[in-house]
């Protein structure tokens, strides 16, 4: 059974203009986010989400977490709705958002996950463990008691994959988890990727890493403006090189590598 | 789990204002220096003032520690909602498994019992820096003291709402605290307001949480002398805490279909 289901799904934001808006220019109207977009992800399977800035990648991602509800269609995981099941679905995801700084600042690593992990229903006999575990595997245990008003960006991102990870969730959703993470550490995120995959974990991932999506994902969708304009299997050692240019040929965007 | 849940939310809120080490000092400094303007505005004006039978200066720390109370507790409340929605926080936490009222409940109340703690500090400098003389039945003031905190939740949910709804919660709030302020009680007896503006002044629930603490608090009043001033108060808890969590909720689902949760 697939984990995660979109059925037909419209999202757009509207836009109000300021009460006094001869004062300024602030235009009214409306965003289509997503529309007509459908597809599935089973179990074990790690989708990765490509698309230029504005496609509906983050949208997609907050649809799944419930941080945003659909205007039309349906989003189902694990076979729950999010607009009439939302708390059986957060109980199902993790989301490590782009917003680096959604950390309480005077807490410490250690105790801003401890924080989360209790709002997560995490049982107090394991949650030592895990965020131990969890704080090893994205390269944080040294800095496990600094305050995180202390941290890079980078350590900031760390911790809000650690954080989505500590709950142990059956969907995981990344929004460009490795912007800021050097060379290695990028290296070593993958290889978690794959191992939490192979332990039936669902994962989307969006990018804009052709490098990264080559290197984790089983499945692409390419978003452009909210539309869906591709949905197919990541062949067997498919280079980053090849998806470069499958995306510019689908997107209709000038590569100016080439030119 | 709900315990375990408030325990860690207690816990944040605590090590955060600990960490907050000038802000900490400046809230006792501020206690002192208010509590000693009131006593020497009370000196000022002499003895033969007695609201309601007692002496000024126990009236106005009863008064202005229950307003200050409510007031603050409010405005934590918000400030939390407030800089969750700037640092992207509040989008995160609305992802957790715990349900989006128990969340807001759970942090009013850390926001409250840090406030709680104020006022019985407030209360007790009073007394013994200061010399207020008070004859409590402590029975009356818990009961005083635990419908009040209904009403303070409710009042704290009403601006989250508005400021996850409008992103206008602390302009309402002050506009709120400046009128309660002046019809509350919290300075001088409300039957000295003209007719109009007193009958306003018993519409409000803090009127009857401020003469309730006094009556208990000062007087020494018993549950059973108070029944008329617990049934008000009771009345306002029930209609607005249920009011103020559906407002909540419909607010919330609109911020999610609109995706503004993290609008500021």
């Amino acid at each position: 059974m697939d984990r995660v289901v979109f059925e037909s799904v419209d999202k757009k934001f509207r836009h109000r203009p300021a009460l006094f808006n001869w004062l300024g220019k602030e235009r009214g109207g409306e965003t289509i986010a997503l529309k007509n977009v459908a597809f599935s992800v089973g179990p074990a399977e790690v989708l990765v989400l490509l698309g230029p800035n504005g496609s509906g990648k983050t949208t997609t991602l907050k649809l799944i977490s419930t941080m945003l509800l659909p205007d039309g269609g349906s989003v189902r995981v694990g076979g729950f709705d999010t607009q009439h099941d939302a708390g059986k679905v957060r109980r199902q995801v993790g989301i490590a958002v782009a917003a680096e700084r959604s950390f309480f600042p005077r807490l410490s690593a250690r105790e801003n996950l401890e924080f989360f992990a209790a709002l997560d229903e995490v049982p107090r006999r394991e949650r030592a463990q895990r965020i131990n575990d969890v704080l090893r595997d994205c390269g944080l245990d040294e800095q496990a008691d600094t305050l995180v008003m202390k941290f890079s960006s980078g350590m900031y991102q760390r911790l809000g994959i650690a954080r989505a990870l500590v709950k142990r969730p059956s969907v995981l959703l990344l929004d460009e988890p490795t912007r800021s993470l050097d060379a290695a550490t990028t290296a070593h995120f993958w290889a978690t990727i794959r191992a939490l995959a192979a332990r039936q974990t669902t994962i989307l991932l969006a990018t804009h890493n052709f490098a990264e999506a080559a290197a984790v994902g089983d499945r692409l969708l390419l978003l452009h403006r909210g539309e869906m304009l591709a949905n197919r299997s990541l062949g067997e050692g498919e280079s980053a090189e090849a998806l470069r240019s499958f995306y510019f040929r689908t997107t209709g965007e000038i590569d100016e590598r080439v030119l | 789990m709900t315990t375990d849940k408030l325990r860690a939310i207690l816990r944040r809120d605590l090590l955060t204002a600990v960490r907050h080490r000038s802000g900490f000092v400046m809230t006792f400094v501020g206690v002192f220096t208010e509590l000693a303007a009131f006593y020497f505005l009370s000196r000022a004006i002499g003895p033969s003032f007695r609201p309601g039978g007692v002496e000024y200066f126990p009236f106005l720390l009863v008064g202005t520690g229950v307003f200050t109370f409510f007031v603050m507790s409010a405005q934590a409340f918000l400030s939390a909602v407030q800089e969750a929605q700037q640092t992207g926080t509040l989008e995160v936490l609305m992802t957790t498994s715990t349900e989006p009222a128990e969340l807001v409940i759970l942090s009013s109340i850390s926001a409250f019992a840090g406030n709680l703690v104020n006022l019985v500090i407030y209360l007790a400098a009073g007394v013994a820096v200061f010399r207020a003389s008070i004859h409590a039945n402590f029975l009356s003031c818990a009961v005083v003291l635990i419908l009040s905190l209904a009403i303070a939740l409710a009042l704290g949910i009403i601006a989250a709402t508005l400021q996850v709804a409008f992103q206008k919660g602390a302009a309402l709030l002050g506009l709120l605290s400046s009128g309660i302020w002046f019809l509350s009680g919290a300075m001088f007896p409300v039957e000295s307001l003209p007719r109009p503006l007193e009958l306003l002044a018993r519409a409000v629930p803090l009127t009857y949480a401020i003469e309730g603490m006094r009556s208990a608090l000062l007087e020494g009043r018993s549950v059973m002398a108070m029944a008329s001033t617990f049934a008000a108060l009771a009345g306002f808890a029930v209609v607005m805490l249920p009011l103020a969590l559906a407002a909540l909720s419909l607010s919330l689902r609109r911020a999610r279909q609109n995706g503004t949760l993290s609008f500021y």
